[in-house]
């Protein structure tokens, strides 16, 4: 089967590239923009830390803004729902004492994201 | 005819095409790291490279607003272009008592550069109501001298018998423009659309004056505006420099022929 | 009323034709004003008018909230007579205009290398051309960060080469931010000049080189006696576009020093944008506007001149 001519000309082939790649991005987007974000607490020795309070701020680039906070469970994961923003901030507070604050970049809103390592509780 | 020395030629053009080159990568370097931008000595290679700049300023800044009023002004321009020219150039090539006095007219216009105008226009538009719209900002670009003349010159060489022949076969004056002197024209119609889409999609002055509010900003006032804002102290200003050009310089490399053809057009003809 | 009747409108009408013929012709002449009057709107509406008002206003006294009142000279005698910044910004924009040679000397190299059948000549150009079209704002922030004292590409090249040992300003610095900024606009235009100058060397009969090599005219001699006379149209031709080009770069250096440190990089148009936008002063803006737009007229009248007349702006269809 040949192709009609005026598809095979970069007039076509390129808007229609694009076009794909941004349609395939964007349901990449819509499959993957739950808002979850999740991740471990562990203290210096790297034990698992459970009940500590985690803290979730929104980055912008001037600010940070406190958005939510949850308590990890026993096994020290946490699990916050509803993130609406592209760059967070988490910070783990815990009796024996608070992590840094670790900034957790994302690809797009909302996007669903582990943390790669685990927030560690300073002694 | 002049021969010998290629690898000095190739030396001196590769230095050459360096320097051309070198402010791009040097920004792009800068847009896709996240390293302490002010560290000395500047690493000549990304850093652990990454697009989460890119993604704060299509989030942080409203980009694909800056984007949308951008593709609005210079798609009212360009088709403003194309049509207005068109039946401007039409009716030059016909014959009419004051033709020589509008030719004069056009010709003693393109004498006067729009930015030595800038004051009035920025009065006449603000009493005509036109202040922060659209169609404000796309107005003083919807027609341009240059670009009727080179419609002119390629209405001119088509040849008279069959715009003759259509007439006698009835064919209505825009008919004729639209089946017999457009199809034969575009070349004149790329160097239009060209010629349009650059001014307008890089027009800053124009709509600095104009807009008033952060929702009506170009693409090259939200970026002064950024600058402005942010000095020069973050990676993203870069990424969305980066961003800004990049369409530019997709179209520039797919019409390369014609864009030469139609500046350089553009340039002579005025 | 019955014209149609009078013996003078028979005969004009048996001039043109019949009376349908007659009625065509009324409806040709007015389909042809109907297609002229956008664009002819749109050049009064942004050029003739605003050129008229501009003048009308350089001899008022005016604000937004003031009725009008004549002055007559008084704000050209301010200007010419108590007006520093405004001679900085004229001097500024005559050694812009000045630069534009050292553009079209460098252009005329890379055209000459360009211009043979080296091979990749057309990747060359098209990287050369490549900044040329871009948006000027983008290419003023590039070179802003190419400029820059710790993160820019220059400082660092210069230091590392042993030039310097400190960091450099150039966008700060009094002396060094003109030629800085010119630095700049030459970046993004050389592209075009050299694109002008193939053109014309493109143009320019092949059967003048071989009569040279026959008669073995040295190549300096022919570059000389046979490229630069031929080339003088393309030449003047980017002269007058460097002429224009120093009354359009605001972009570049709105971006990049705001006419900064002090008036040190300010051109006249930047300066009127100040006055009309910054302090509205529309009025004396208007008068530092007509200085300049009559410079520009005066300037290219003149390449015209030395063009031989036929390479200007205007070139007669």
């Amino acid at each position: 089967m040949r192709l009609p001519r005026w598809m095979l000309s970069r007039w076509f082939i390129v808007p229609a590239t694009l076009a794909a790649v941004v349609l395939g991005w964007n349901l990449h987007v819509a499959a993957n923009a739950t808002g979850e974000v999740r991740g471990r607490v562990v203290d210096a020795t790297g034990r698992p830390v459970a009940g500590a309070t985690v803290l979730l701020f929104e980055r912008s680039f001037v600010v940070n803004t406190e958005k939510q906070r949850v308590v990890t469970d026993a096994a020290g994961a946490f699990r916050f729902q509803g993130n609406a923003s592209h760059a967070v901030q988490l910070q783990a507070d815990a009796p024996a004492g608070k992590s840094e604050r670790v900034t957790l970049r994302l690809l797009f809103r909302a996007q669903d994201a582990d943390l790669p390592a685990p927030l560690v509780i300073a002694r | 005819m002049r021969r010998g020395f290629p690898w000095a030629r190739h030396a001196v053009l590769i230095v050459v095409s360096a320097i051309m080159l070198l402010p791009f990568y040097w920004v792009f370097k800068t847009a896709i790291t996240n390293e302490n931008i002010y560290a000395f000595p500047p690493r000549l290679l990304p850093q652990d490279p990454h697009p989460y700049n890119f993604v704060d300023v299509w989030y942080l800044i409203p980009f694909p607003r800056y984007l949308l009023n951008s593709v609005i002004v210079s798609v009212m321009a360009v088709i403003g272009n194309v049509v207005l020219n068109a039946m401007a150039a039409y009716a030059l090539t016909q014959n009419f008592r004051a033709k020589k006095l509008v030719v004069l007219l056009l010709l003693s216009c393109m004498l006067i550069p729009f930015q030595a105008t800038i004051i009035p226009a920025y009065l006449i538009t603000a009493r005509i109501g036109l202040l922060n719209t659209y169609l404000g900002l796309a107005l003083p670009l919807l027609s341009t001298i240059v670009c009727i003349f080179i419609y002119k010159a390629a209405f001119e060489a088509v040849p008279r018998s069959l715009v003759e022949a259509a007439r006698m076969d009835g064919l209505s004056e825009w008919r004729i423009i639209a089946h017999v002197l457009l199809p034969l024209s575009r070349p004149a119609i790329a160097t239009n659309v060209i010629l349009a889409f650059i001014w307008s999609w890089n027009s800053f002055m124009w709509p600095l004056i104009v807009t008033r509010d952060a929702n009506m900003q170009t693409l090259p006032l939200g970026l002064a505006r950024f600058l402005s804002y942010m000095e020069d102290t973050t990676g993203a200003l870069y990424a969305f420099v980066c961003m800004v050009l990049a369409p530019g310089i997709l179209v520039f490399l797919m019409a390369q022929s014609a864009f030469i053809r139609g500046l350089t057009h553009g340039a002579t003809k005025g | 009323m019955t014209p149609s009747g009078s013996p003078a409108h028979l005969a004009r009408r048996a001039g043109t034709g019949t009376g349908w013929w007659g009625r065509k012709r009324t409806r040709q002449a007015a389909l042809i004003l109907c297609f002229l009057l956008p664009s002819l709107a749109i050049f009064l509406l942004y050029r003739v008018i605003p050129l008229g008002w501009n003048a009308i206003l350089s001899f008022q006294s005016w604000s937004p909230m003031r009725p009008p009142r004549w002055v007559g000279f008084e704000h050209y005698e301010e200007m010419l007579f108590y007006d520093d910044i405004f001679w900085t910004a004229l001097w500024n924009t005559l050694i812009w205009i000045g630069a534009a040679p050292v553009a079209i000397i460098l252009a005329l190299g890379i055209a000459l290398l360009v211009n043979s059948d080296l091979k990749g000549a057309s990747v060359y150009r098209t990287i050369v051309f490549l900044s040329y079209p871009l948006m000027t704002v983008a290419v003023g922030i590039i070179w802003r960060w190419m400029y820059d004292e710790r993160g820019g590409f220059i400082n660092w090249a210069l230091r590392i080469a042993g030039i310097i040992d400190r960091p450099l300003g150039f966008l700060q610095s009094f002396d060094l931010a003109m030629a800085s900024v010119i630095v700049t606009d030459i970046w993004q235009v050389i592209g075009f000049y050299m694109i002008i100058l193939l053109t014309g060397l493109q143009q320019i009969p092949q059967h003048l080189y071989e009569a040279a090599r026959v008669d073995g005219v040295p190549r300096h001699a022919v570059f000389l006696y046979v490229t630069l006379p031929m080339l003088r149209p393309s030449l003047f031709l980017c002269a007058v576009i460097g002429l224009l080009n120093s009354f359009t770069s605001f972009d570049l250096v709105y971006v990049m020093t705001n006419g900064g440190p002090g008036h040190a990089t300010e051109l006249l148009i930047t300066y009127i944008y100040k006055l009309g936008f910054g302090q509205t002063k529309f009025d004396y803006a208007a008068a530092v506007t007509v200085v300049q737009f009559l410079l520009l007229l005066a300037l290219t009248f003149l390449a015209n001149r030395l063009a031989g007349g036929n390479a200007g702006a205007v070139e007669k269809d």
